[in-house]
């Protein structure tokens, strides 16, 4: 391990590092990312998979625009084409007039931005996944240029570009805490000892709050257990999209590559640290999902696990430059939809760290947003 | 084909009515009782389902709803473990070609809450252990609930046909199925609550109560609710590789004591025996009782783990053990037609031009077992390493409780022993979990500790020195 580097990140998720990636394209050659378990242990590896662009605020429509584009390269780009954005779309299944309301205009700000989402009928989201009861369907929001992604590949495969870039992925190597001098970042103090470094990265997720309040800051973000299954695997193509429906618990549904169904519903506890599954959420599971697709009270659910939730208050993130310290980063919060937004998130940190200023709209997830009493719209959360 | 003589078991007794299932379309005889992947093997029919990815038949592997090798559709519905469900008469089955299509079924279901059940100690696995731990915890006055996944209780007693040795008090010369017999008639004279076709699905903490969800004959949801839990899941065989290893054919050896002890159907004509250790060698001779021919016996290892008497009567009886051997692959085509045995050297590689290959329709894998800890972990007990006792297994102390509180284990779940120490670890548990639930008496600690010493007097022999060593390293002191 190297006792002194440029750029120290905090955590091992989909956030830290594509951010190290993107700073290493840009040329910075001396990035270390520090994991207190192992790299994907957080909430990445927990995750549902989902990437969509159909927010209803400008800001979170156009990072995810931007997400997608760098999805689809992403392959290429770290040299790892077995990872593969499945463009497969979106379904969001509306059961009442006033869904129906909001989702249009929720369209019609997405297509403004050229994302080619549209309010279809109920028949038509049959054609798209044949197993749906659409008996109480009155019509449904569709984009399909939305998908998932695999999160382990994603990871491995970071991985493997970031050693070929000669990032240093320090795993079990815990950050205890921020140093500062002066207002400035000094470095870090590991589990495996102290680091030199100019720029410190909270990107902590679920855990930032930890080191931000050793530092005396207060960001809200609070850590909400959330849980998912998979079932048996079933014929590919089935549930090509993930499907969404708010009125049967806030579930989310799909197939993943090797044919198992992947989802979760909108259950919550917290804010806890505890992560152990509950019987109540596989019931409720079981319940809302044969509600929505009925033939899969045929599939037995073969893993059910919990993860966190990153929560703040508008469920947008906090992401930025920490104005009490010279140096210090922080990119945390993602309430949810953190693995989506990965890669705008880290295109703009890098271009927010090595130049001043990006392109993207990460104004919108200003940490300071809370003090100042400005909240944003809630964020479209699932789950 | 059916067994119709048997030198213990008599069968004709123990066949239910006679019952027609569809197998793709033709109609198959079977007896109701027994369950559907058998009554199929009786009719002929080894390939099951074929694989995902490579299109590979598969058969049976496990016969006790382990392994997923035996999944087929059933009346329509996929992923059924045919291995362990029952035949009913008219019941459609078809072969299942890698992963099935959603059934065809647009109606939303009728959500039913669970059928609930309260008593104090919950246990799953009906086996020697489960079943002990039961008697035990009801005799004094706790009340049980007992569930196990198969059709039938016993566990893998049920298949034992040879006396067993041990202490007069621990069953020693009694037949594993008259123990079986002995034990579940007791359980139920105690009035232990019991559950078969019931595969317990997660341990969760619902309250102040533990409540061990489950699944009955693969539909209902029940919620068992109680103070203790204990898990005496038992084992599952495991899988050495070699090529061809998933051909049908290739059995686990209690897969084979199922066919042939349980239900009274021939596993095969000519049988190969992999591994020399007392499962193997009781198989062997079970085999010849049923009139199945033995070919060989082959043993990687240069010595015969089994007990010597078991060892020496199979030899008298003309079957050859091969010591030094291993088999490299199964051959035929979409089942099990001739293995290939080698002798190997000390580096456990084949000697070239040893190679044999024998004519067989089975070969048995009697390699070992590995404890089924699946359930402990997911209630959150902690697992260690311990080659010794199979494999991953849970820590426990010397009551057999688990890192979780009110959470026992006892058995074969707990590390891979035998039947004697399975129910001297029941027998345990169930005291033990009386004991947490309030129901028994101060005194029970005396019974508690003659069974550790019992359990203690089992293991000084040259066999128990391996398994002290593994406990070690899974004790909670
Ligand atoms: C059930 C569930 C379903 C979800 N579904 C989706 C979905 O469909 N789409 C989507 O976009 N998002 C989804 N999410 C959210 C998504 O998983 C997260 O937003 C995303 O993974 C956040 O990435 P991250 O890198 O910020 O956090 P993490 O992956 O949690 O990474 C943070 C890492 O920091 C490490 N760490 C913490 N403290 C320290 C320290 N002091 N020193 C060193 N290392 C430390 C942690 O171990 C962890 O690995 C879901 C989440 C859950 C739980
Ligand atoms: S589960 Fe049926 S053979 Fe193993």
């Amino acid at each position: 391990m190297k006792s002194k580097v440029d750029i120290a990140i905090i955590g091992g998720g989909i956030i830290g590092l594509m951010t190290a990636f993107e700073l290493a394209k840009r040329g910075e050659e001396s990035i270390a990312v520090y994991e207190k378990r192992y790299i994907g242990s957080g909430s990445t590896f927990r995750c549902g998979t989902g990437i969509r662009q159909q927010f209803g605020d400008p800001a979170n429509i156009q990072m995810m625009k931007r997400s997608v584009e760098k999805w689809k390269t992403l392959g290429e780009d770290m040299e790892f084409p077995k990872f593969k954005f499945a463009q497969t779309g979106y379904l969001f299944l509306l059961y009442s007039e006033k869904e129906v309301e909001n989702f249009k205009k929720n369209v019609q700000l997405q297509n403004s931005y050229g994302i080619p989402s549209r309010i279809i009928s109920p028949e038509e989201a049959r054609e798209i996944v044949p197993g749906l009861d659409i008996s109480e369907v009155i019509a449904a929001s569709w984009n399909h240029t939305d998908g998932k992604a695999n999160p382990f590949l994603a990871v491995y495969g970071l991985s493997r570009a970031l050693k070929r870039m000669d990032v240093e992925i320090n795993e079990y190597t815990e950050v205890q805490e921020i140093m500062v001098k002066d207002s400035r970042i000094t470095g870090v103090k590991t589990s495996k000892g102290e680091v030199k470094a100019d720029i410190v990265l909270n990107a902590a997720n679920a855990w930032a709050k930890i080191l931000n309040q050793k530092l005396g800051l207060d960001f809200p973000i609070e850590p909400y257990k959330h849980q998912g299954i998979v079932t048996e695997p079933f014929k590919l193509g089935e549930i090509k999209p993930m499907v969404v429906s708010f009125k049967y618990g806030g579930a989310y549904l799909t197939q993943k590559a090797n044919g198992g169904l992947i989802g979760g519903i909108a259950l919550k506890y917290g804010p806890t640290w505890d992560l152990t599954p509950t019987y109540e959420f596989l019931r409720e599971v079981s319940k809302n999902f044969t509600k929505i697709i009925p033939a899969l009270k045929y599939m037995s659910i073969i893993r059910q696990w919990g993860g966190y939730y990153a929560e703040t208050p508008d469920h947008n993130a906090v992401i930025g430059k920490i104005e009490e310290i010279e140096g210090y980063y922080l990119a945390a919060g993602f309430s949810g939809h953190g693995f989506m937004l990965a890669p705008a998130v880290a295109e703009g940190m890098a271009e927010l760290i090595t130049k001043g200023h990006t392109s993207l709209p990460l104004d919108f997830y200003d940490p300071y947003r809370f003090k100042r009493g400005e909240l944003r719209e809630q964020a479209i959360q699932m789950g | 084909m059916r067994i119709q003589e048997h030198p213990i078991l008599d069968f004709s007794k123990k066949r239910g009515r006679k019952v027609t299932i569809y197998f793709e379309g033709e109609p198959i005889e079977a007896y109701e009782g027994e369950p559907i992947a058998e009554a199929l093997h009786a009719a002929g029919i080894r390939i099951l389902n074929y694989t995902h990815e490579k299109n590979r038949p598969r058969g049976l592997f496990c016969a006790i709803g382990k392994c997923s090798s035996c999944l087929m559709v059933v009346n329509g519905i996929p992923n059924t473990r045919t291995c362990i469900t029952l035949v009913e008469d008219g019941l459609r089955i078809e072969r299942q070609h890698g992963s099935q299509p959603l059934p065809k079924d647009y109606k939303p279901p009728s959500w039913k809450e669970a059928e609930k059940r309260e008593a104090d100690i919950i246990i799953v696995g009906g086996g020697p252990a489960g079943l002990m731990a039961g008697i035990k915890a009801a005799e004094k006055g706790a009340k049980v609930i007992l569930m196990d996944e198969n059709p039938l209780l016993g566990g893998q007693l049920v298949k034992q046909t040879h006396k067993f040795f041990g202490k007069r008090d621990q069953f020693a010369g009694v037949r594993g199925i008259k123990i079986a017999e002995i034990l579940e008639k007791e359980a139920k004279e105690k009035g232990v609550e019991i559950h078969l076709e019931t595969s317990a699905i997660g341990i969760f903490q619902v309250g102040e109560k533990r409540m061990v969800a489950a699944i009955k004959k693969n539909k209902k949801l029940m919620e068992f609710y109680g103070k203790a839990v204990i898990v005496a899941t038992g084992a599952m065989e495991k899988m050495i590789p070699f090529e061809n290893n998933d051909l049908p054919g290739v059995y686990g050896a209690g897969a084979i004591q199922t066919l042939m002890n349980t239900y009274g159907i021939e596993p095969g004509k000519r049988v190969l025996i992999v591994g020399a250790g007392n499962v193997g060698v009781i198989l062997a001779y079970q085999l010849l009782q049923a009139k199945v021919n033995v070919v060989a016996v082959v043993e990687a290892m240069p010595k015969v783990g089994a007990y010597f008497v078991h060892a020496a009567k199979i030899r008298r009886l003309g079957v050859p053990i091969l010591t030094r051997h291993t088999i490299l692959r199964a051959e035929g085509n979409g089942k099990v037609e001739h293995a290939v045995i080698a002798q190997i050297d000390e580096k456990w590689r084949p000697i070239p031009g040893t190679e044999k290959r024998l004519d067989v329709d089975v070969i048995a894998l009697a390699v070992g077992l590995r404890p089924s800890i699946e359930l402990l972990h997911q209630a959150g007990a902690q697992i260690t390493y311990a080659r010794e006792l199979g494999g991953y297994v849970v820590r426990h102390d010397e009551r057999m409780e688990t890192t979780v509180r009110g959470l026992f284990v006892a058995g074969d779940s707990s590390g891979i022993e035998e039947a004697t120490t399975a129910m001297l670890e029941g027998k345990i548990a169930g005291l033990s979990a009386a004991l947490f639930v309030g129901k028994a008496k101060p005194d029970t600690y005396e019974e508690i500790l003659q069974a550790q010493r019992d359990l203690d007097e089992f293991r000084s022999g040259p066999f128990g020195k391996h398994i002290l060593e593994g406990l070690k390293k899974v004790m909670i002191k």
